[in-house]
């Protein structure tokens, strides 16, 4: 189960999320100022924080959570959506998200954030495969036979699972792999992608698990 | 003090200076030319005619016709006039006594020679006088010959002398007082340019610099004026930028206290929604949540346009390659629009070249308004295409639906605030854009000129 720290001063709002995430199987701990973060803040694995709060504000608490505990994701959840607090609050911030939220949105962004920490399941069910995502081990569940991957193509599968969910396009996933800038036209992606389709996919020509997305790029939905 | 600081005060000493040494230069003139009279010539001014009319007495006066007597009377006459010559002719035309006679002299003068000595001594150099010795013609005639330069005046003679001395000490001077003049300017002059420069140069902030006052003359006062202004303007832009903050504050504050109670209807709204509800309830709920999210977007919008309208909007142009930008962008549309079943046409082709200088933030803007009205309007024909075109004249991403069209207006049409801002934001940018549209769908065009 996973613990969030939650700190919103509007009491209907606060009841509100506290009261969803606690039925969709988080643990949450609600603060109406950022008081008492340090007594709270190390046992959890995710922060959610509102901006305008008594006292010190969100942007204050978030650098200051950040600072001392580097491995917590921190979400914030705001009702300013100017630009420059957008800016502002991703400077240290893992995401932003502007009320008024839908709570689904609010579990995709949390959900993400996780696995991006690697604070998630150990295991992933994706199709036919098993994936440990701690050491990326990866099992074909029909065949019950691990896959063997190429350095490329495993650091590939890692994006990919990373950003589960996420359209990737061909130059996020080059930079994000080969640490490059991706060149127009440079084909060396597209080849990995067809060496790691056929390792992981039943059928390589109509694939599932690795979508491509016509004229933008790629995504692995879980 | 202050005055002789002043280049009023170094210009009146020039022309104080200059002034005072023609004035000098007068009464050196003066002094040197009677310095040198003195050592050359007497002090008197001689007169020819008082020359003439002397020779002519003395000739008359004297009694003894001996050798010994004119010559006596020729000695006394050379004292007096040290360059002159002397002769005497007899009444049979023999020359008798000479003295200092430098020409040849025939020894016996005809009436014909003589005639042609007066011809040509007459009013020619030297000055001649001849007079006939005693009271009658008697005794022949003596001639008094002097190099007519004696009776220059004194200062024709310095000219003549030392003329080019004084000419060129003349030139000196006016030379001297060219040059003095010319570095007087020229140091003026550049100092009026430096500070012309100095107003030029730009601060990173758009401001002018401060100049470093060197002196305290009027151009030293000028540049201080200039620092001053430039101060006052600093000052001016701090000030404005402290009011567009409060504004921007202000309407940040307006958003979020709009927000906040809107996020509470959702709360509700969605606390509702888990309850078991009949089918009326169900909709009456879709179309709550529905609008939350059309006052959510129209505040967003509200807050931008009040910030565009007033030039309050952030704006910082950068150069960024487009078709990524926009296929970034494309990625958190999509999932969007595949969850409302469109279908979903993305061609996305390198233009020639790909970097325009924008603000991200605002195509990003552009695109999100675009969508979002697709998203509302345009729902009914479940497409979207996003594509490139190339001309000669301009690159441009075409935003494609197959709605009804802008004029069969959909329940959710409003004030046309999202387009009012995509207008804005695409002049602001320096892009251009239409919009064709028909029943059967709506093209809008964002065009990059080349």
């Amino acid at each position: 189960m996973y613990r969030i720290l939650y700190i919103e001063d509007e009491k209907e709002i606060g009841q509100w999320v506290t009261k969803d995430l606690t039925e969709r199987g988080y643990k949450v701990t609600w603060l109406e100022s950022g008081e008492e973060v340090d007594q709270h803040i190390a046992s959890k694995d995710i922060a959610i924080l509102d901006v305008m709060l008594p006292g010190l504000d969100g942007f204050s608490i978030g650098k200051r959570i950040k600072r001392e505990n580097k491995e917590i994701p921190i979400l914030m959840l705001s009702a300013r959506t100017a630009v420059e607090d957008k800016i502002e609050g991703l400077n240290f911030a893992d995401d932003y998200l502007t009320k008024p939220f839908h709570p689904d949105e609010l579990i995709a962004r949390v959900e993400v954030l996780l696995r991006r920490y690697q604070k998630n399941d150990d295991v992933l069910d994706l199709q036919h495969l098993k994936i440990y995502t701690k050491e990326m081990r990866i099992i074909n569940k029909q065949t019950d036979e691990e896959i063997q991957l190429t350095g490329k193509q495993f650091y590939l599968l890692q994006y990919f699972i990373r950003h589960l969910n996420q359209i990737l396009t061909k130059e996020q996933l080059y930079e994000g792999v080969w640490g490059e800038s991706y060149i127009e036209g440079d084909k060396t992606l597209m080849v990995h992608i067809r060496y790691l389709r056929e390792k992981i996919e039943i059928n390589p020509a109509k694939p599932t698990i690795i979508e491509t997305i016509r004229g933008i790029g790629y995504r692995v939905k879980l | 003090m202050k005055f002789f600081r002043s280049l009023l005060a170094k210009y009146m000493l020039i022309i104080f200076l200059a002034i005072s040494i023609v004035q000098l230069s007068y009464f050196a003139s003066a002094a040197f030319i009677f310095g040198i009279g003195k050592t050359d010539f007497s002090s008197e001014v001689l007169r020819e005619n008082e020359v003439e009319k002397k020779w002519h007495t003395e000739a008359k006066s004297i009694k003894s016709f001996t050798d010994v007597a004119v010559s006596q009377h020729f000695k006394d006459w050379q004292k007096l006039y040290p360059k002159s010559s002397m002769f005497w002719v007899a009444e049979d035309g023999t020359l008798l006594t000479k003295v200092n006679v430098k020409e040849q002299l025939p020894s016996k003068w005809t009436p014909a020679y003589t005639t042609k000595f007066i011809k040509e001594r007459y009013g020619e150099d030297p000055f001649t006088v001849i007079a006939f010795l005693g009271q009658d013609e008697s005794n022949g005639f003596i001639v008094f010959e002097i190099p007519r330069e004696v009776f220059n005046p004194p200062l024709k003679n310095v000219y003549e002398q030392y003329g080019a001395f004084v000419f060129f000490g003349v030139i000196a001077i006016i030379l001297f007082f060219i040059i003095v003049s010319f570095l007087f300017f020229r140091g003026i002059r550049k100092r009026l340019l430096h500070l012309q420069e100095a107003m030029e140069i730009r601060d990173v902030d758009g401001l002018p610099i401060a100049t470093k006052v060197k002196k305290k003359d009027e151009i030293g006062q000028l540049e201080q004026s200039f620092n001053r202004m430039v101060c006052e303007l600093r000052e001016s832009k701090n000030r404005e930028q402290k009011e567009e903050q409060l504004r921007r504050e202000l309407i940040a504050n307006l958003s979020h206290d709009l927000r906040t109670p809107l996020t509470k209807i959702r709360a509700q709204s969605y606390s509702v929604s888990k309850e078991v509800l009949s089918e009326d309830g169900k909709l009456a709920i879709k179309a709550m949540e529905t609008s939350i999210v059309n006052i959510d977007a129209l505040i967003e919008n509200l807050m931008s346009y009040t910030l565009l309208t007033a030039s309050k909007y952030k704006f910082e142009a950068k150069e960024i390659n487009v078709i990524r930008f926009a296929r970034e962008q494309m990625t958190t549309w999509y999932p969007v629009f595949e969850k409302e079943g469109f279908e979903i046409d993305i061609e996305l082709h390198p233009f020639e070249k790909n970097e325009w200088q924008i603000d991200p933030i605002w195509l990003g803007r552009i695109f999100d308004n675009l969508f979002q009205n697709i998203l509302r309007h345009a729902s009914s024909g479940k497409y979207i295409g996003v594509e490139t075109e190339s001309t000669e004249h301009y690159d441009a991403f075409i935003i494609k639906d197959h709605g009804k069209g802008m004029k069969n207006e959909s329940n959710a049409k409003g004030a046309g605030i999202g387009l009012s801002i995509v207008d804005i934001m695409v002049k602001g940018m320096n892009l251009d854009w239409d919009i064709e549209s028909s029943e059967s769908g709506t093209k809008i065009k964002i065009k990059h000129y080349k």
